[in-house]
């Protein structure tokens, strides 16, 4: 919006709360005039102010984005070609029910695929309505596997037995030592403030190292010293570190007695009782690249220190046996006695408490249907941990494997024959590894719906398109914070265009299957009885400040009943106590996964012989100006930084790249053109491509886009972790005057 | 009184949110104006590296060389608060002065848009802000506080005086 504004109407001020998928939550202060969106702005009121990131300073760009969805579309042309026509919703809602009867009575109900996602994640509006709803027509195919972080749910609950392990970020301001282990919360938002605690945590004299590929903006404004590491041998690192600890006798015995099983089956593995290879500090600098030295005086000073907060970031665990990565992350905390404790840290995937159970915030569900009739009855896959509630069943497909499984279906090993799919919230073709296959995968359907605000690669492949409003244009509830709040998202504006809330298409929906559930009830029912059982006193005043916060008279720390009470307080795990030797693991008997924390050489490393054609690692971070794909076409954040591939100045040298040269980065799943940026950044024999730009094909099927899934493998890691971190590429520089 | 802007490199994690909200608030369209911005430094060789992050406007300067180099008289410094203004009308452009302005200022703050001969444009210090009790868009953006504005002397007991302060 660039027109100027004229003085009409009188401008008010809306405060909401923000649901983007950023991974901060914040307050905004949103001016509208004549029902027009003017100005935004941010938290004003009482500290600690949640203060919007770039993102939302722009969303008035995304509100009024001219590539907006405006109307149900029908497509006329190939799949992924991007035309279509103009449909009403009643035709649009007509054809996809009518499409899902034919598709469940040809097939059954599994031949039915939803993809959901945590785009505009909030509690109302999400794609668990139209999994309710499909629960309650017959069934679908579901799929599970978190892409961010399975492998650190994974490593939480087959250690603690729970995913409830995560202190408070603003507890880090307790920390005498604090490692960021792959974490750049600077850039990936890990709740809104949390880069405020890490900064007084510094400026109070707390030291702070990072290891990661990258020196990271993280590491540039709060870290004193960088160890760059090589993706996917992080686990290595940390068991070397083991090693030191236990050498030098620098660990905690009576707190390994007292609250762990199967430490000496893990100083066994360390010692290399078993295979004969001692984990020593050697050992793992040969294969992660950091010195001996370092690994040793890290040792030592997160041995010494104390309280010491290990914090793992995600990004490591996204790759082949990322579970391992974070089972050893925990591994250290119990043998530094650094869990339970106030500035200290469980080692748990940094993902905040609040999420996926780790807090309850009391709020009312949404009707699931009494479970899906396609799972009912389906034992859970062998390698699910009992804990793995909802998601264990061997009815679902993991995320990593939708394209495969789309492609090969029950004749390859999967669940079910998929023949249609509803995507909402979510862009497949995008954010899922290897979009090559995918996009094979999403051809090969015999329907496809999605619904979404703007042109999405994704979306170019679907049958129907539903356009879908913003979260200014539609009522919700969020949760989160360093210390828990609910924030209530306001309809600021009336939705653009012909565009429709999900709650709206699940009503649409529903009405024409025969479901009265959702009939005629709005926003405002639905929020005010989910709230009703929840810490919110009274729901008018939440939707009036926008925000309640729980008080809370000191930074929650988990476990703490566990620590100082262990007699009463067991762990939920099946000895009582944090398991080092996992028994479920143990159960599984399953090589990928191991009852020990385990360096497991991963596929696509450095020592793959693939690395001869392929040479560097490619890993796909997170990007400052995007959320996963979102905003990527806001004008505002595009224009701040290019889509471009770093590159470390003597690979680059070597390969004859200048910063800012169009280079080549391919290998057998696929290529992408983008501009090489050139630095001393990141490890050499290591690129990163941020992950999210949208993908963008020319005639040759070469990705203009810069969309760094062309190039990951479609493999999952044993545990289920997604594999975005691990995969070869090579780079070439193109030749100028070739296109 | 005279207003200024404080800053505090160690703070800043070049998040950019003071650059949008600048852009936001004042309406300024995508493309090369911009009242506030990012630098970012990168310096030495891996894996002994420093990066730098420096959020910069118009320093609102107590002697401003942009004033006196304009050859219209288009920038002026209001005796009420110090703020340097710019009076689009006055301003000649860009091309019939040679961006004299821009050539004078010691922090790139003289901003022109990428239509021809265009009129500078500039931080005004949020002024419209400060009416109605509100600091500058910019520094009420900022998740680190790195930055501050308000009147020089206060600013300056609370965060002890910054170096070049004569001209910033």
């Amino acid at each position: 919006m660039s027109a100027k504004q004229k003085k009409m109407g009188e401008e008010k001020v809306v405060k909401t709360a923000c649901s983007s998928h950023c991974g901060g939550r914040c307050l905004l202060e949103v001016h509208v005039r004549d029902g027009v969106i003017t100005r935004i702005e941010t938290d004003r009121g009482e500290e600690p102010q949640l203060r919007a990131c770039l993102r939302c300073r722009a969303y008035r760009q995304r509100v009024y984005d001219p590539d907006r969805l405006q109307f149900p579309m029908r497509r006329t042309g190939e799949r992924g070609e991007g035309l279509f026509e103009r449909i009403s919703w009643d035709e649009a809602l007509d054809t996809i029910v009518s499409e899902l009867n034919r598709v469940r009575s040809t097939y059954g109900p599994s031949a039915v695929l939803l993809l959901g996602g945590g785009g505009d994640a909030s509690q109302l509006h999400t794609s668990r309505l139209l999994g309710g709803l499909l629960a309650m027509t017959g069934g679908y195919t579901d799929k599970w596997g978190i892409q961010s972080f399975e492998g650190g749910l994974f490593a939480s609950l087959a250690t603690y037995g729970t995913l409830s392990s995560h202190n408070a970020f603003d507890d880090l301001l307790n920390s005498r030592l604090i490692i960021m282990w792959g974490w750049n919360p600077v850039t990936t938002i890990h709740e809104t403030n949390t880069n405020w605690y890490l900064l007084q945590a510094k400026e109070s004299g707390t030291k702070i190292i990072s290891v990661d590929p990258r020196y990271t903006d993280s590491t540039a404004v709060l870290a004193s010293q960088w160890i760059p590491i090589r993706p996917g041998t992080d686990t290595a690192v940390l068991i070397a570190m083991a090693y030191v600890m236990i050498a030098e006798d620098l660990f905690d015995k009576s707190f390994l007695d007292t609250y762990t099983v199967g430490f000496e089956r893990f100083r066994a593995y360390v010692a290399g009782d078993e295979d004969g290879i001692p984990k020593t500090p050697v050992w793992a600098e040969t294969i992660s690249g950091v010195p001996a030295q370092d690994i040793e005086n890290l040792a030592r000073e997160y041995a010494t220190t104390k309280p010491a907060a290990l914090v793992a970031g995600i990004g490591p665990g996204r790759s082949a046996y990322g579970e391992q990565y974070h089972r050893a992350v925990k591994t250290l905390a119990a043998m530094t006695g650094n869990i339970g404790i106030h500035g200290g840290w469980s080692g748990r995937s940094s993902v905040p408490q609040w999420q996926f159970g780790g807090y309850d915030f009391k709020l009312g569900k949404l009707p699931d249907g009494g479970g899906n009739p396609v799972e009912r009855g389906v034992p859970p896959r062998t390698d699910a941990l009992p804990t793995l509630k909802g998601s264990d069943s061997s009815a679902r497909i993991h995320a990593a494997e939708i394209a495969d499984a789309i492609l090969k279906g029950r004749a390859g090993g999967y669940p079910a024959d998929i023949k249609m799919a509803l995507v909402m919230h979510t862009n497949p073709v995008n954010q899922y590894p290897n979009t090559n296959k995918m996009v094979q995968a999403l051809r090969k359907l015999e329907f496809l719906a999605v619904a979404e605000q703007v042109m999405s690669a994704t979306a170019k492949f679907a049958d129907i398109v539903l356009p879908v409003s913003t979260f200014l244009e539609r009522d919700d509830i969020i949760v989160g914070g360093v210390r828990p709040f609910y924030g209530f998202v306001k309809k600021v504006i009336e939705p653009l265009y012909e565009s429709r809330s999900p709650l709206e298409i699940c009503q649409g929906l529903a009405s024409r299957l025969g479901i009265s559930l959702y009939a005629g009830k709005t926003d405002d029912d639905w929020l005010r009885t989910m709230v009703a059982g929840s810490f919110v006193p009274d729901y008018d005043t939440l939707k009036e400040k926008a925000i309640y916060r729980i008080k809370s008279a000191e930074p929650h720390v988990a476990f703490k009943e566990q620590i100082e009470d262990p007699e009463q307080h067991p762990f939920p795990t099946p000895s009582g106590k944090i398991e080092i030797y996992s028994q479920w693991l143990d159960a599984m008997n399953s090589p990928g996964i191991p009852p020990i924390p385990t360096y497991i050489e991963p596929w696509e490393g450095r020592r793959d012989p693939l690395a001869v054609k392929y040479p560097l690692q490619l890993i796909t971070t997170h990007f400052k100006r995007r959320a996963h794909t979102q905003f990527d076409r806001v004008p505002w954040l595009r224009e701040l930084m290019p889509q471009a591939i770093s590159i470390n100045t003597r690979d680059a040298e070597a390969r004859g790249i200048r910063d800012g040269d169009k280079v080549r980065v391919f290998n057998e799943r696929g290529e992408i053109l983008i501009q090489a940026k050139v630095t001393e950044r990141i490890m050499p024999g290591v690129v990163d491509l941020p992950q999210g730009a949208w993908y963008d094909p020319d005639e040759q099927g070469v990705d203009r886009g810069g969309c760094a899934n062309v190039l990951t493998r479609d493999k999952r890691s044993p545990g289920g972790a997604a594999c975005h971190n691990t995969g070869l590429v090579e780079v070439a520089k193109v030749d100028e005057g070739k296109p | 009184m005279k207003l200024a802007f404080y800053f505090n490199d160690a703070r800043c994690t070049g998040c950019y949110a003071c650059v949008v909200a600048c852009k936001d608030w004042h309406d300024i369209p995508p493309g090369p104006v911009f009242f506030r911005r990012v630098v970012v430094t990168e310096q030495g060789h891996y894996p002994r590296v420093a990066v730098r992050f420096v959020s910069t406007a118009c320093h609102h300067c107590d002697k401003p060389l942009c004033i006196s180099a304009c050859p219209a008289g288009a920038i002026s410094k209001r005796a009420q608060d110090g703020i340097v203004v710019v009076d689009s009308e006055l301003c000649l452009g860009r091309e019939s002065c040679g961006g004299a302005c821009l050539v004078a200022c010691p922090s790139d703050a003289p901003q022109f848009g990428a239509e021809p001969n265009a009129r500078m444009q500039k931080c005004d210090l949020c002024c419209d802000r400060w009416a109605e009790g509100k600091k500058p868009i910019c520094v009420e953006a900022c998740p680190m506080r790195a930055l501050d504005a308000g009147d020089q002397d206060t600013l300056e007991s609370s965060y002890g005086r910054v170096k070049g302060g004569g001209q910033s």
